[in-house]
């Protein structure tokens, strides 16, 4: 299965096609499509270039990426796995 | 330091002007990705994984307090609070927002700043010696020859669309403290025969996919005639260099695959037209560059200091920072100051907004307002009288910057990695933090004595692992993360690449692994051997032996 996945232009932040094709910023409101749907899907978000920058597919398992890259799709989902560096230490 | 005059000025405000509409163009959709990228690219902007990344320019590493206080509001206000040196002694930003972008180059250029040409297939920011005007080696200071090279290398209309990206370092010791020879271009300053400013010239060094130390081209180029011998090698490789494949566009591989005696005549027949040209450096015009970087009003103090001393026996912390943070000054009852950016366990590199803040008062207070960033991604305070050595190293430590770790095992160099970058293969900073808290005994450490471990998140090679002492490098196997381990690479003066010592390792391996190289070092070294002449020595093999002896013994 596949989700569909993006930064989004105002702040490049990690987007997803969600309900709609809507941009969502959970992993796990994204929509799980199969290949056929996926592709219609890309197309669709593709012709949204003011909200999805590069959109591509992720493979998945559910909502967690199951594919080649899916250590960089994990992270992407989460955020730096070594947390911020914030005041205190990192956080 | 160098202050702007006013075409500096227009230059840089015309240019956040330029970008701001081409911001608003790509917000606005007038401008697709495609279109936006070489612009944002020139403009030091990338899209990383998580947001974009603004990478800001410090020109040859140094900054004042006005400026370090400027970089720390714009972490505060457009991004988490935190920003990140990185080892072309530039400062990250990992999370603006596209939109904030033209406000935040609006106050950059209010204090000087800028982000041309951090990023691009363009001359990049100019590094130095971190302890330029300071160390007691120099023949003289590098830093008016590297301002010369900025302002040569500008939005050069020539070298604007080059073949890929064009890095130069200029030192003025014989100790390289800038690892030139790591460099597109590396500059010595030496005398020439006359007894005038000269450069000894070293070209085709470089990291990434296909490392290679680079060569000495020229051995005493008159300082008048710098920019015509630069203008003729950028010439010869921007004419000759392959523009059909990236990985073979840096002008290290023109050289090896042309041979330097070629690339040599090449330059020359360049140089020979060039030196009579305009480019000539005045002598009026170096004089008046030099004299923005004209010593600070030194006082005349006696060689020891009685505060530095009393501190010394009293506190046995500020022994171990005076030992291993503070360095000689070529002036007497002063010293430069590192100010570690790797705390045990931290991000190396990576600096709060109120750790900015503080250091910025720091160097206003004791240091004549100077900052630099070193490209071992540490800061240093380049002037700081003896006397008041104890007094800053507590307002470091208040300020959580006073691990006194410079130059030592946990002082290690490091990508940001796929936590962050979308080149990466593997994650550069938890293998750095693993093995931060695994040497975490400080007596350990002060026993191993110096030892530089780099580590890159891919073959790019921004950690420069091929040139540490132990480089560490992130390769994907099957969407797992290993990390291949090098072993007696220098990025100094005795510039060499560390040799491969076997297959990979996966990540909870490798600390364990450079810790049992670390031992196997501490057994069999000569009395005074640092870690590198052991290796360079003794070779690789009984370091290969202590890397993989655990996991042989496993496999048996």
């Amino acid at each position: 299965m596949k989700i569909v996945t993006a930064n989004r232009l105002s702040d490049g932040r990690v987007i997803y096609a969600g309900v709609g094709s809507q941009p969502v910023e959970g992993i796990d409101q994204a929509s799980v499509l199969d290949e056929t749907t996926a592709e219609i899907v890309l197309a669709e978000v593709a012709g949204r270039p003011d909200i999805f920058v590069n959109p591509y597919l992720v493979e998945v398992q559910g909502h967690v990426p199951s594919g080649r890259d899916r250590l960089k799709e994990r992270i992407r989902s989460a955020g730096p796995t070594v947390g911020h560096s914030v005041a205190g230490g990192v956080g | 330091m160098y202050r702007y005059d006013e075409f500096d000025h227009a230059l840089v405000r015309e240019r956040v002007e330029e970008f701001s509409d081409q911001v608003a163009r790509r917000a606005s959709g007038a401008l697709t990705e495609d279109e936006f990228k070489p612009l944002r690219l020139m403009n030091g902007v990338y899209l990383q994984l998580h947001a974009y990344m603004l990478r800001v320019a410090i020109p040859y590493g140094t900054v004042n307090s006005r400026q370090m206080r400027q970089l720390a509001h714009i972490a505060r206000a457009y991004d988490k609070g935190y920003g990140h040196f990185t080892t072309r002694t530039n400062i990250q930003y990992n999370w603006p927002a596209l939109t904030d972008l033209p406000a935040i180059l609006s106050d950059l250029a209010d204090v000087e700043m800028h982000a041309i040409q951090t990023s691009g297939n363009c001359i990049r920011n100019t590094t130095t010696d971190v302890f330029a005007g300071a160390a007691d080696d120099e023949i003289e200071d590098p830093r008016p020859w590297c301002e010369i090279i900025r302002q040569w290398s500008t939005i050069h209309p020539e070298f604007s669309f080059l073949p890929r990206k064009f890095k130069i370092a200029v030192i003025g010791a014989e100790k390289d403290r800038a690892a030139i020879r790591t460099h597109d271009v590396g500059l010595q300053i030496v005398k020439g025969e006359d007894g005038g400013t000269a450069f000894r010239v070293f070209v085709g060094g470089g990291q990434g996919r296909l490392p290679h130390i680079g060569q000495e081209i020229a051995s005493a180029v008159p300082a008048a005639d710098l920019l015509a011998y630069l203008t003729a090698i950028l010439r010869a490789w921007n004419l000759l260099g392959r523009r059909d494949n990236i990985h073979k566009a840096r002008i290290k591989i023109l050289v090896a695959s042309v041979g330097l005696e070629a690339f040599r005549e090449e330059v020359d027949k360049h140089y020979a037209t060039l030196r009579h040209e305009d480019l000539r450096i005045p002598e009026k015009e170096a004089e008046r560059i030099k004299a923005y970087f004209a010593p600070p009003p030194f006082e005349d103090l006696p060689k020891a200091s009685a505060p530095f001393d009393r501190a010394l026996l009293a506190d046995p912390d500020f022994a171990r920072f005076a030992r291993n943070n503070v360095r000689r000054h070529r002036k007497a009852g002063y010293a430069s100051v590192v100010v570690s950016l790797k705390p045990l366990g931290g991000v190396p590199g990576d600096i709060t907004a109120d750790q900015m803040d503080a250091v910025a008062d720091l160097a206003e207070r004791y240091a004549f307002d100077e900052l630099r960033a070193a490209y071992e991604q540490n800061l240093v305070l380049p002037h700081v009288k003896l006397d008041d050595v104890p007094t800053l190293w507590r307002a470091l430590r208040e300020a959580g910057l006073a691990t006194a770790n410079a130059d030592l095992a946990t002082d290690v160099i490091a990508c940001p990695g796929l936590d962050y970058c979308s080149l990466a293969n593997a994650r550069s900073i938890p293998v750095a933090q693993a093995l931060s808290k695994r040497l975490a005994d400080m007596d350990y450490q002060e026993r191993l004595g110096p030892v530089r471990i780099n580590m890159s998140g891919c073959i790019n090679a921004c950690g420069h692992h091929h040139v540490g002492h132990i480089g560490v490098l992130g390769v994907d196997r099957k969407g797992e993360e290993y990390y291949q381990i090098t072993v007696g690479g220098s990025p100094d003066e005795q510039a060499a690449l560390g040799d491969i010592v076997g297959k990979s390792l996966p990540a909870d391996e490798v600390a364990p692994a450079i810790q049992r190289t670390l031992d196997r070092y501490l057994e069999i070294r000569a009395e005074g051997e640092r870690f590198i002449d052991t290796v360079r020595r003794v070779g690789p093999d009984p370091f290969r032996d202590a890397i993989y002896e655990t996991l042989d013994a496993a496999n048996a």
